[in-house]
């Protein structure tokens, strides 16, 4: 293992490696993530509701790297995900909804991080998320019907995004102790410090 | 972990949703009288009417496409029975029995809805 001063010494690239290492582990682990959950029985009151456990990746970058690199990772995620599931027509459903998401969760924790915490922000990606999909079911059947699935997925939405939140809280806690990212941390490390004390 | 900012956004989240909940609640009970027909909608076409209170026998009907459906109406209530499609939330919507109920099957751009039709005059006797 390479230890912090080592890689401090050897400069940027290696820190660019590492860099570009994280997020494809986190693209890899995103896809794994939803694989499983497709096996997962989950009850289904609504036809639709899905866990959304691939939005726990979405956090974890947007924590620990910028929303570039989250929507980079959120775009790799789908388009390989839609190359062994449903095809076009998922592709287009996780693509907005995860990118919608994915893009209001990165301008709150960028803007408000201080104001919501990591299971609030989860939150409102999960519900962008939904009403991002929603969008695109009324997009292809041209047909506002398609609307009044809108209330159930947006508690649906704040279920899910719970459970999302908490994950993401344990995960970047795992991540920030086994010191794989040696970059300061933004306002959500210390703020998840005080937490542990 | 929950932030009082967090507990004010569920709390707006939730009442959107009950104000959304309750306008399709009012809208579908305003509507409960009216007569039932169900429209087929492929492409934002409508392939088929049928008058779901007029129905005498249940009806099977085919639609193809990308993907294929068996849709089962019958004397006031219509569903898809079965699919082809990769997901099947089609299927397991269920029936539909209120007016402003629907269904779809986004992967083959069909749908299903039932629309209200109010009483006709001409059916009521002395």
């Amino acid at each position: 293992m390479i230890n912090k001063s080592e890689n401090i010494k050897n400069g940027n690239s290696l820190t660019k490696t590492r860099h570009m290492v994280f997020l494809a582990l986190m693209v890899s682990i995103a896809l794994v993530l939803s694989i499983v959950e497709s096996w997962l029985p989950v009850p289904q009151p609504v036809p639709g509701i899905k866990l959304g456990l691939a939005n726990i990746i979405t956090v974890i970058v947007i924590t620990f790297y910028g929303y570039r690199d989250t929507l980079m990772v959120v775009c790799a995620r789908c388009i390989l995900a839609s190359l062994y599931t449903g095809g076009l027509m998922s592709f287009f459903f996780s693509f907005t909804g995860g990118m919608l998401s994915a893009a209001v969760m990165a301008f709150i924790y960028k803007k408000a991080s201080g104001v919501f915490s990591l299971t609030g922000i989860s939150i409102v990606g999960a519900v962008f998320h939904n009403v991002g999909q929603i969008l695109v079911a009324c997009l292809i059947m041209k047909d506002i019907t398609v609307l009044a699935y809108l209330p159930v997925l947006l508690v649906s939405g704040i279920v899910t995004g719970f459970f999302v939140g908490l994950c993401s809280r344990f995960f970047s806690d795992t991540i920030r102790k086994s010191g794989i990212i040696n970059k300061p941390y933004r306002s959500f490390a210390k703020q998840s410090e005080e937490n542990l004390k | 972990m929950f932030k009082k900012a967090d507990i004010i956004l569920v709390v707006i989240i939730i009442i959107v949703a009950a104000i959304g909940y309750a306008g399709i609640t009012i809208y579908r009970t305003a509507a409960a009288n009216d007569v039932k027909i169900a429209e087929i909608i492929q492409d934002s076409k409508v392939i088929r009417t049928i008058n779901l209170d007029a129905l005498k026998s249940p009806l099977r009907i085919q639609v193809s496409g990308d993907y294929h459906e068996v849709i089962l109406a019958e004397k006031g209530r219509i569903r898809f029975e079965d699919a082809d499609c990769p997901d099947r939330i089609c299927v397991k919507t269920g029936w539909l029995t209120k007016v402003g109920e629907s269904a779809s099957c986004v992967p083959n751009r069909v749908m299903i809805k039932i629309k209200g039709e109010s009483q006709k005059v001409d059916g009521v006797t002395y």
